[in-house]
């Protein structure tokens, strides 16, 4: 019984230490706040201090990309005396939520989120708007709300574009027979805004040549619906690939592949010898150190690149532009859906064999892979 | 309802661990135990606790469903697409309600009636739903409508004349205190009346005064919150079912079955149980409770998306075992589930708001389940009952020796000896 | 210490005298709960030596310390067997020393076959691979030697429990058991198979085998053993050698209960009314095989206040006639009626039959009785919520009373009633199981081997409430595979064979002689 008493007085203490903790912080608050949220809009103008906390929210870490980010946010944002946070959502869209719950808790005076989802954010987002806290999008668009603010991300038609027109080039000088071509088609998750973008530039260049002849579908998979990859998953990609391959290509060969990045690039390469066929021209995006060697070894045949440094600096840019209370540089305007958002696009360059070793030169990553052989 | 607290805080253990790390992030973050935070946490965590509800049940009855994230993203969807063509906001929930008692029904039938283990209809039960989600939303994500999304991300509204405080929380703190004061008088009078032993009145009184304070310590941290953030609605949903449940479970016939149809069926048929029935209700609730955390969950994301849902049922199934649920069925608590589903949400957002990468933070989940049904069985294995268990039984032998001659202290029971050794015996 | 008595049977044994096991002051604490104090046993070799207690005396905790389930170590004392210290740190050392203990629960796998099962953990291989024809061969030279002539492929189940308890000792048998400890053997045997199981252990002594045997049953006892040691809460109290005396059923009782027992049964005189339940052409098949059927036209009758005995072998159907009875909860009903007062009744579930007045306490306490995670409260009121519900929600209060009141009643031995069943020792178990029924007010109550597994003191206190039952004007069918409990409990009794009803004897008119010769005689044609 002794234990017993003892016990309770703990939970008695417990009781009243939280209870002491939530009655000092909870008055102040709601008289603090009590005149009403400001819009985040007339915030931004004031600006915050330059050791302000700035919030990074990011989707799962499935590229190198993302890697590349991790640690680039803190580097910069370090460089400029801001505290920093970079947190990865692995556990989904809820994760994601919660986090940036958590930042707006910890006071961050800016976010940059790289949302799971463009749609699922908005609740969160406009507690952080409540509170005057700028948002700004990173590399995907934050879709339907208003309480976002800027957007930073490569022009999204550009590497649709790029990957297109790669495709053809590579037909061209690869295929080792006159036209027609068969190719067959494969984009990203359909949840992503951006993958739909790539997948409809890429078509704008590929769509007059399958109307004119020039190149054969033979699985007759040509709707943005029929060729999305889900969650952006490899092996997802690859089922589909070997499915392809089984029902259409028994006799028949394939030319090229429109591959939406590279992780999902290497799965259609591995797809494709598993079925003992050659890997005709294949397009990729985000130069995954992966990928670069396959490039350099002449199996895949080009990839779009998106130096996340660029995105990053641009990102934290923005930042100290709003800290000083300054509107941050941008170059364009994106709809989406709620409202124009202003928008620092950058340009994606394509990379082959040829210019692959003067592209990447400077990366102390991808550099020695890419210049291996030269 | 304060005599059902107490009844079933027997993980009186977690209860201290979650005030022991509330405090403890509190002190190393500065900002764990603001309204605003707490907020957060009851609101991103809603739809696990609801689940964790109806699947304490289920594991209880013994049985287990992992089909709840993939039923939850099929009602989500089919809830949003029907405000996307028009039907009001309402409507639609009552009718996503529907679906998730059709689908809990439907997957009943085949445990109940057909007789499949739950494990493989509710595998099945997964892959069909989740499937289902992505057809009808075509793999994307459709807006809610602002009363969904209400439901998801709002807090108790401002009504009545500026006393400084949230009128409506004011009051339902009250209420609350009212009614354990009620209810444990009440309590007294009857065991009085019948001649049942009652504890002493420094128990009720300690038992009032500290669950009260807790209610009211809530009610002033909520009610004093900035406009706008005292207590969230999916939090005053989440009560409303963890009260009726845990009542249902104590107090009710239909809880006793799912007890004793858990702990042996064969000896529960023959009892008078009817066994699918059970079956039945348990799965068909399930499907309920998945519609309602389906619901509160596209509420605050605004949306519903291919991905709802994924993982859920595993966060629901680790919040019951942390509540201290028995895999072979027959033990649990709805309350200790939801507890158990607090500790591992205020872990989250403690660890998140340390800034733990997220990597880090599914290693210390991980080891915190194994850790906390560790301490369990080794304490059934010590014999050692529940804290509470030896409160209650203490109170009632000081009683009972005293005014009823309950104890026979003459006889020892059986040694203690032989107990320990037949402890997986006659499970099914 | 010893009587002797002129009339000591004078048998063959092959025991030399010497000892094969010596334990010495063996104490063994459980947290804090003293299960064997200074307990000292000598077996000699060639012997059968029985060891008799009430339940919870210590007994299973001896033989799970000799055995090595309870490592060395955990308990104090020595233990010599062969002449050699021994120390086991699990059973498989023991095993390996050459101790085979066969438990009450039987450790077979259904599914698998008679040969299988037979060679679970010593598998036949050559060179790692099973060789399945030496098994074979081995397993019909092992059955025949407990005199089992069944193929070995054949699954386990599908041979009734006397012949698995055969295996298992076949199986004892193929390690070089030297010791061979058998506990409750005959529990679930009926007569005929337990009869067998002793002339066989008897066959083994003669061949030099040394047996130690826990039972209950004092005649078997009797018949077989050659020395009895009695172990009461924790000591050993006596050891009698039968060489020189009779055992005597009356001094194995006054030792294991501490007292003297004047009689076997409570003093009673019935009070018996007119017929009030009446079952008649009852007919059921197996749930399983719908060809055979498991009550097979059986009519019969219960009267208020009357006892009625139901005797047969095991597998003879009374159980199924009993479930079959209780709300269709074995088989598949095909036809006749069932009615009390006259009034015809036809309950389909048990839920039913509740309401009919009808109650039913299972042969298997354990495992169809209760749930062990329950309390002494919460299984007491679980058949009939409804008398401590308002309003569909359950009064504790209520619930707690109503419990105590057949607590005390039934004198069931426990700290309170919310005290974990699981805890109990089993006569106190089927006191709260029997309290569960009682609490439901029946009619007719079915007792289904009430008191199997359980010492002679709670045997005699669970007579008593059947005979409080009776004379309540109750009618009570009394289903026991001991005869004599039979014979000194029912005021009338109903022997089936092969799902038929094969006799009914007054109290008066019923020995075990006529019992036996009904119990396996053919119907007479109607």
């Amino acid at each position: 019984m002794m234990n017993i008493a003892r016990r309770k007085l703990v939970t008695v203490t417990a009781a009243a230490a939280i209870g002491l903790a939530l009655a000092t912080s909870g008055c102040s608050q709601r008289a603090g706040s009590e005149g009403g949220a400001s819009p985040s809009d007339s915030s931004a103008e004031k600006g915050f201090a330059a050791d302000s906390f700035i919030g990074v929210s990011l989707p799962q870490k499935t590229s190198q990309n993302w890697e590349d980010a991790q640690s680039l946010f803190p580097q910069k944002l370090d460089e400029l005396g801001f505290k920093n946070q970079v947190q990865f959502a692995n556990g989904g869209v809820s994760e994601q939520q919660n986090q940036i719950n958590a930042l707006i808790t910890r006071d961050a005076k800016a976010l940059i989120v790289g949302p799971i989802d463009s749609a699922q954010l908005a609740s969160q987002l406009s507690q952080a708007a409540s509170q005057g806290i700028p948002v700004i999008s990173y590399d995907r668009m934050i879709t339907d709300t208003k309480d976002v603010d800027y957007l930073v991300t490569f022009q999204p038609q550009e590497v649709g574009k790029l990957q297109g027109q790669s495709l053809l080039e590579g037909l061209e000088a690869k295929a080792g027979h006159p036209a027609p071509y068969n190719v067959e088609l494969f984009a990203g998750s359909p949840d992503d805004n951006n993958a739909k973008i790539f997948y409809e530039s890429a078509m704008e260049e590929l769509q007059p040549k399958i109307d004119d002849g020039t190149l054969v579908v033979q699985s007759g998979q040509t709707s943005f619906q029929q060729v999305a990859t889900q969650g952006w998953k490899p092996e997802t990609a690859q089922k589909r690939m070997d499915a392809i391959l089984t029902a259409n290509y028994s006799g028949a060969t394939l030319d090229g592949v429109l591959s939406p990045n590279d992780t999902i690039a290497r799965g259609l390469i591995t797809s494709i010898r598993n079925a003992g066929k050659e890997v005709p021209p294949m397009t990729g995006q985000d130069s995954d150190p992966e990928s670069i060697k396959l490039i350099a070894e002449g199996v895949q045949y080009s990839t779009v690149n998106k130096p996340t440094v660029e995105q990053v600096d641009a990102s934290v840019k923005m930042v100290e532009a709003l800290s000083k209370g300054e509107t941050p540089k941008t170059n364009g305007e994106s709809d989406n859906g709620s409202k124009k958002l202003p928008t620092q696009f950058l340009s994606p360059t394509l990379v082959t064999q040829e210019n692959l070793c003067e592209v990447y030169e400077e990366d102390p990553v991808r550099g020695p892979i890419a210049c291996a052989n030269s | 309802m304060g005599s059902l607290l107490s009844r079933n805080l027997r993980q009186f253990g977690m209860v201290i661990a979650l005030a022991a790390l509330l405090v403890f992030f509190q002190v190393r973050t500065g900002v764990a135990l603001t309204p605003g935070n707490i907020s957060n946490i009851i609101q991103g965590n809603a739809y696990v606790l609801i689940l964790a509800v109806g699947m304490v049940l289920i594991i209880i009855a013994g049985h287990i469903d992992l089909s709840v994230g993939s039923v939850a993203a099929f009602v989500g969807v089919t809830v949003a697409l029907l405000t996307q063509s028009g039907v009001p906001w309402a409507l639609a929930v009552l009718i996503g309600l529907v679906v998730g008692i059709g689908v809990g029904a439907w997957q009943g039938f085949w445990v109940a009636a057909v007789g499949i283990p739950a494990f493989i209809v509710t595998l099945a039960g997964m892959l069909l739903f989740r499937g289902l989600n992505q057809v009808l939303g075509k793999s994307q994500t459709i807006p809610v409508p602002d009363g969904i999304i209400y439901l998801g991300t709002a807090s108790v509204p401002e009504v009545g004349p500026n006393t400084g405080f949230n009128n409506i929380t004011v009051l339902l703190g009250l209420l609350g205190v009212a009614a354990l004061i009620f209810f444990e008088v009440r309590k007294r009078r009857n065991a009085t009346r019948l001649g049942a032993p009652i504890g002493p009145v420094w128990a009720s009184v300690l038992k009032v005064v500290l669950i009260g304070g807790v209610i009211l310590l809530a009610t002033y941290l909520f009610a004093t919150a900035p406009i706008g953030r005292s207590f969230p609605i999916p939090g005053l949903i989440l009560i409303v079912l963890v009260i009726v449940y845990a009542f249902v479970m104590a107090r009710t016939p239909l809880g006793r079955h799912i007890y004793a149809v858990g702990g042996n069926r064969a000896a529960a048929q023959l009892t008078g149980v009817n066994v699918r029935r059970v079956n039945f209700f348990v799965l068909t609730n399930m499907g309920f409770l998945s519609a309602i955390a389906a619901i509160v969950f596209v509420g605050r994301s605004t949306s519903s998306g291919a991905y709802d849902g994924q993982g859920w049922e595993l966060d629901a199934i680790a919040a019951v075992f942390i509540g201290g649920a028995a895999v072979s069925g027959g033990i649990g608590t709805v309350i200790a589930s939801v507890i158990g589903g607090l500790v591992i949400a205020v872990l989250n957002n403690g660890l998140q708001l340390l800034g733990v990468q997220n990597d880090i933070t599914q290693v210390i989940k991980g080891l915190v389940l194994l850790l906390a049904v560790a301490l369990d069985v080794y304490n059934k294995k010590q014999g050692k009952p529940s804290i509470i268990g030896l409160v209650q039984r203490g109170m009632r032998r000081s009683a009972g020796t005293g005014e009823t001659g309950v104890v026979d202290t003459t006889q020892p029971a059986q040694p203690a000896a032989e107990a320990p050794v037949d402890t997986s015996s006659s499970r099914q | 210490m010893q009587e002797t008595s002129a009339d000591a049977p004078a048998r063959t044994r092959a025991s030399t005298g010497e000892a094969l096991l010596e334990m010495r002051g063996i104490t063994k604490r459980y947290s804090g709960v003293t299960a064997l104090d200074d307990v000292s046993l000598t077996v000699r070799k060639g012997d059968i030596h029985a060891i008799c207690g009430e339940n919870g005396a210590g007994k299973s905790t001896l033989m799970k310390v000799l055995s090595g389930v309870e490592p060395a170590g955990t308990f104090d004392g020595e233990i010599l067997f062969d002449g050699e210290p021994c120390r086991f740190p699990d059973i498989k050392h023991s095993e390996n020393a050459g101790i085979a203990i066969i438990h009450q629960e039987l450790a077979m796998i259904p599914e698998l076959s008679v040969a299988e099962n037979l060679f679970l953990g010593s598998e036949q291989t050559t060179r790692g691979i099973i060789n399945w024809n030496r098994a074979y061969a081995t397993a019909v030279q092992l059955l025949e030697q407990v005199g089992l002539r069944e193929d070995p492929d054949v699954p386990i189940k599908s041979l009734g429990v006397g012949k698995q308890q055969l295996v298992e000792i076949a199986k004892a048998l193929h390690k070089n058991a030297k010791l061979l400890i058998l506990d409750e053997p005959t529990a679930a045997l009926n007569e005929q198979d337990s009869q067998h199981l002793l002339d066989l252990i008897l066959d083994f002594r003669d061949q030099g085998l040394t047996c130690i045997i826990i039972s209950h049953k004092l005649n078997e006892i009797e018949r077989v053993a050659d020395a009895v040691t009695v172990i009461r809460d924790g000591h050993a109290i006596e050891t009698i050698d039968v060489r020189e005396g009779a055992v005597d059923e009356d001094r194995i009782i006054r030792a294991m209960v501490g007292r003297k027992l004047d009689s076997r049964f409570p003093e009673y005189t019935p009070d018996i009314g007119e017929p009030f339940f009446e079952v008649k052409n009852w007919t059921v098949r197996h749930p399983e095989v719908p060809e055979r059927l498991v009550c097979d036209d059986e009519s019969f009758f219960v009267r208020r206040g009357e006892i009625v005995g139901f005797a047969g072998l095991v597998g003879a159907g009374r159980t199924e006639l009993a479930r079959s009875i209780f709300g269709r909860s074995y088989g598949t009903y095909v036809s006749g009626t069932m009615s009390i007062d006259g009034r015809e009744i036809a309950p389909k579930s048990v839920g039913e039959a509740i309401k009919e007045k009808i109650g039913y306490l299972s042969e298997d306490r354990k495992s169809l009785g209760m749930n062990l995670l329950d309390t002494i409260e919460t299984t007491t009121v679980s058949a009939a919520l409804h008398k401590v519900s308002r309003g569909g929600v359950i009064n504790d209060a209520k619930s707690f009373v109503a419990a105590e009141k057949y607590r005390r009643d039934l004198r069931t031995k426990a700290t309170s009633v919310e005290q974990g069943v699981r805890e109990l020792s089993g006569g106190n178990q089927q006191k709260v199981v029997l309290a569960k029924w009682l609490f439901t007010e029946p009619d007719l109550l079915i007792l289904d081997e009430p008191t199997r597994g359980i010492d002679v003191g709670a045997k005699f206190e669970i007579y008593g409430v059947v005979q409080r039952i009776a004379a309540q004007g109750k009618g009570v069918m009394l289903i026991s595979s001991e005869l004599p409990e039979l014979l000194g409990l029912a005021d009338r009794i109903y022997t089936i064979n092969e799902g038929r009803i094969s006799g009914v004897l007054d109290k008066s008119e019923a020995s075990q002689e006529s019992l036996l010769r009904l119990m396996t005689a053919q119907r007479k044609a109607a």
